[in-house]
């Protein structure tokens, strides 16, 4: 029976996040906090992996409060079992930090042989969590993994394939394993009725920094994240595109013509 | 008969004077996208001339043009019509409002908002929105011009719990055809004040006047929603549910059906695979989509536990819940692009707007089908179960035009007669334009045709006004 852990994050709807552009601040206000669409495919990826082999899929999460929507989106999802790390020594925290507080808690409920996650989050966009994570949990890596093959449950080695720039890779990895999964083959489902319901009444279990033993203080929240941002600003937009309707083919070439001989 | 002028180069000068250089188009300079609407089957007329207005007295002085020259006129929007409403079949000018779209205030007291009619639908939907209100019509073609939906009084996937594009317009400024202008209407909830001819000038497709600025009305906007689909084994075992489901006392925004055809296509189309085709190990052939509104999750939630017992009772393979965000959006997306889906990979298509009974949507659909089938017509569908309001498409990438005009009109006779024979109506809210005159004219009678034709001859005794439409013919 597999032990699969899925790291996910709420954040807010970019989408709809406009930029202060005197402060260079995100406007956060009223845009609502969504499950990262790409932990939905992981989520998905972690589900399948579950039906086919059997097994339990564990989410954790850190962030506030509200953070448990998102849970109890993954329970709907087919979670069986969703963890919120929440507490205010927590805040202001950068990779290092969230990887270190996630790795430390999941611990506490047992060793995991396959962790997965989204390529990287909708608003920070780092990227950089899995591999923090893979690491501190001494897993192998799979990244940009388009499609999960076979896992021999036998040699606890599982063969996926990689969505690479130029191709796509098969390659196989070592459990226990962290996994970051393309969205294309892992599409979230939609929940019947009764998973629904029963994700909106399921216990989170919530745990605060003193309640996940062995955290170290300077380790976690603003003391324990290197990382500094000093400013942020809106992204510079290019001019809009034009489209050419000037009746017919030969008159819209002609027109494409005439405006690349102004350019060039 | 009805005798025509042709645009003369003095009557180009005078419009041109009108409207300007740049808002003004004639001979080559007019493109071909104004010479059909979005059904091109019924054929393509060029104008002689297109005029873009920008105000009401930019209107009233092009229709003074016309009117004294027995010019023909006709009204476009965005021109995203499926009946050929807004083709010149009788050449003239194009008046097009797609310049006036200006959203000219809300009165938040009285939930009003004044608009040109050239607002696009999506627009003012986005815009209400963002004053925390509701513009309940939501017609599946968003960037239609509201001013294009008043005129056909076009329908919707909220019609069910909000009613029609009819049940918003509080007041409107019409010019005539001769050029005057009148306001009809007032901003005020109820009316017992004569004839209305608000009413009339609803949904009588650019015939009667034309519309230069409307108030509608608004509503808050709900609280929460939630849609579910509800898989099925088939369409008739899907929509054999509407009337359960509308008994059960959930006041739905929307129910809708799809075929899984169409569901199919649009995932291949739009690589959005949302709807899922095998539920609890089942194939799914059809599917119901039905929204839900309240002001709390707990009503909602006691609203989908009712849904659910409802869709089990009739065979639905689950009830699934799109909740978040991200899912609604993929879920009407998909139903949203269902028509570009047909119109991309269909080479030849008719269609039909039919509203029935709702509990002879399944037996219209099933006759639809068995109609098409000796012709080797294709029949794809969808629309909206909760009102009856079925589009239905003949199809055929083998046959060529001239051949599936025929055996189309064939299928078309016989459907529309059985549409008549439930006691549907000829079009539930892609209106008549056109291409459904004659069976607008048999669906009604002649003494009720003739009482149309009588109207239309008070308003625009010339005939100049969008001719050989609805009920008018030359």
């Amino acid at each position: 029976m597999l032990n699969i852990l899925v790291c996910v994050k709420q954040v807010p709807d970019v989408n709809l996040v406009k930029i202060d552009p005197v402060t260079g601040s995100l406007i956060r206000k009223g845009v609502p906090a969504i499950l990262n669409p790409l932990d939905e495919n992981a989520l998905e990826a972690a589900v399948r992996m579950k039906e086919q082999y059997g097994g339990t899929v564990t989410c954790i999460t850190m962030g506030p409060p509200p953070a448990a929507e998102a849970l109890r989106q993954c329970l709907a999802g087919g979670a069986d079992r969703a963890i919120l790390l929440s507490d205010r020594a927590f805040a202001n925290a950068d990779t290092l930090a969230t990887s270190y507080v996630i790795v430390t808690a999941a611990k506490m409920f047992g060793n995991f042989d396959l962790i997965f996650c989204g390529k990287e989050s909708m608003d920070g966009a780092t990227g950089q969590m899995a591999s923090q994570l893979a690491e501190r949990l001494d897993a192998s890596q799979l990244s940009c993994v388009s499609l999960i093959n076979h896992l021999d449950t036998d040699k606890n080695i599982i063969q996926v394939q990689r969505e690479l720039g130029n191709g796509t890779e098969t390659a196989e990895a070592q459990l226990p394993c962290l996994i970051t999964v393309e969205k294309t083959n892992y599409l979230p489902r939609i929940p019947n009725l009764e998973r629904w319901l029963n994700s909106r009444t399921a216990e989170i279990t919530t745990l605060s920094a003193a309640e996940i033993p062995g955290l170290k203080a300077e380790l976690i929240g603003d003391p324990g994240s290197p990382t500094k941002v000093p400013r942020t600003y809106p992204p510079q937009t290019g001019e809009a595109g034009i489209i050419l309707n000037e009746g017919n083919t030969e008159k819209n070439v002609a027109k494409l013509v005439s405006l690349l001989g102004e350019v060039l | 008969m009805t005798s025509y002028q042709h645009v003369t180069p003095e009557i180009e000068a005078q419009l041109r004077n009108i409207v300007g250089e740049k808002r003004f188009m004639s001979g080559d300079t007019i493109k071909p996208d104004y010479s059909h609407d979005e059904m091109p089957i019924y054929g393509s007329y060029m104008p002689e001339a297109v005029c873009e207005a920008e105000s009401t007295e930019e209107v009233s002085a092009i229709m003074k043009i016309c009117s004294a020259n027995k010019i023909p006129v006709t009204v476009r929007g965005a021109g995203t019509g499926l009946v050929g409403g807004c083709v010149p079949v009788n050449g003239g000018i194009v008046l097009s409002t797609e310049k006036m779209n200006r959203i000219l205030g809300y009165d938040m007291k009285n939930l009003v908002v004044d608009i040109q009619p050239g607002v696009r639908l999506c627009d003012l939907a986005a815009d209400a929105l963002s004053h925390g209100l509701m513009y309940p019509p939501d017609p599946g073609e968003k960037t239609a011009t509201v001013g294009g939906n008043v005129s056909t009084n076009a329908g919707g996937m909220r019609a069910i719990k909000y009613g029609v594009t009819r049940d918003y317009v509080l007041a409107m400024t019409v010019v005539l055809p001769n050029g005057e202008v009148i306001e009809l209407g007032r901003s005020v909830c109820k009316t017992s004040s004569g004839y209305s001819l608000l009413q009339l000038i609803i949904g009588s497709e650019g015939t009667l006047g034309i519309i230069t600025q409307l108030s509608m009305r608004l509503i808050p906007k709900p609280g929460m929603d939630v849609s579910l689909i509800l898989p099925f084994a088939n369409i008739r075992e899907a929509v054999a549910a509407v009337p359960e489901i509308k008994l059960a006392n959930l006041d739905p925004q929307s129910i809708e059906f799809m075929e899984r055809d169409i569901v199919d296509s649009s995932a291949a189309f739009t690589n959005n695979k949302i709807f899922p085709t095998v539920v609890n190990g089942k194939e799914a052939g059809a599917y119901i989509l039905v929204t839900l509104v309240g002001d709390s999750e707990d009503e909602l939630t006691l609203k989908m536990k009712r849904l659910g017992e409802v869709a089990a009772q009739c065979g639905a393979y689950d009830t699934l819940v799109v909740w978040t965000d991200g899912l609604k959006k993929s879920v009407w997306s998909a139903r949203s692009a269902f028509l570009t889906v047909i119109e991309a990979e269909e080479k030849m298509l008719d269609e039909m707007d039919v509203c029935v009974p709702v509990d002879r949507i399944a037996d219209f659909l099933m006759f639809t089908h068995d109609t098409a089938v000796p012709y080797g017509i294709t029949i794809r569908s969808f629309g909206h179960a909760g009102d009856g309001n079925l589009h239905i498409y003949c199809c055929s990438n083998d046959l060529e035009e001239d051949e599936f005009k025929k055996v189309s009109k064939e299928i078309m006779d016989k459907c529309y007669d059985k549409c008549r024979e439930f006691g549907g109506q000829v079009s539930g809210e892609h209106a008549i334009g056109h291409a459904k005159k004659a069976y607008l004219r048999e669906s009604v009678g002649d003494t009720v045709y003739s009482l149309m034709g009588a109207i239309k001859h008070v308003f625009d005794p010339d005939g100049i006004l969008n001719p050989g439409k609805v009920c008018h013919d030359i």
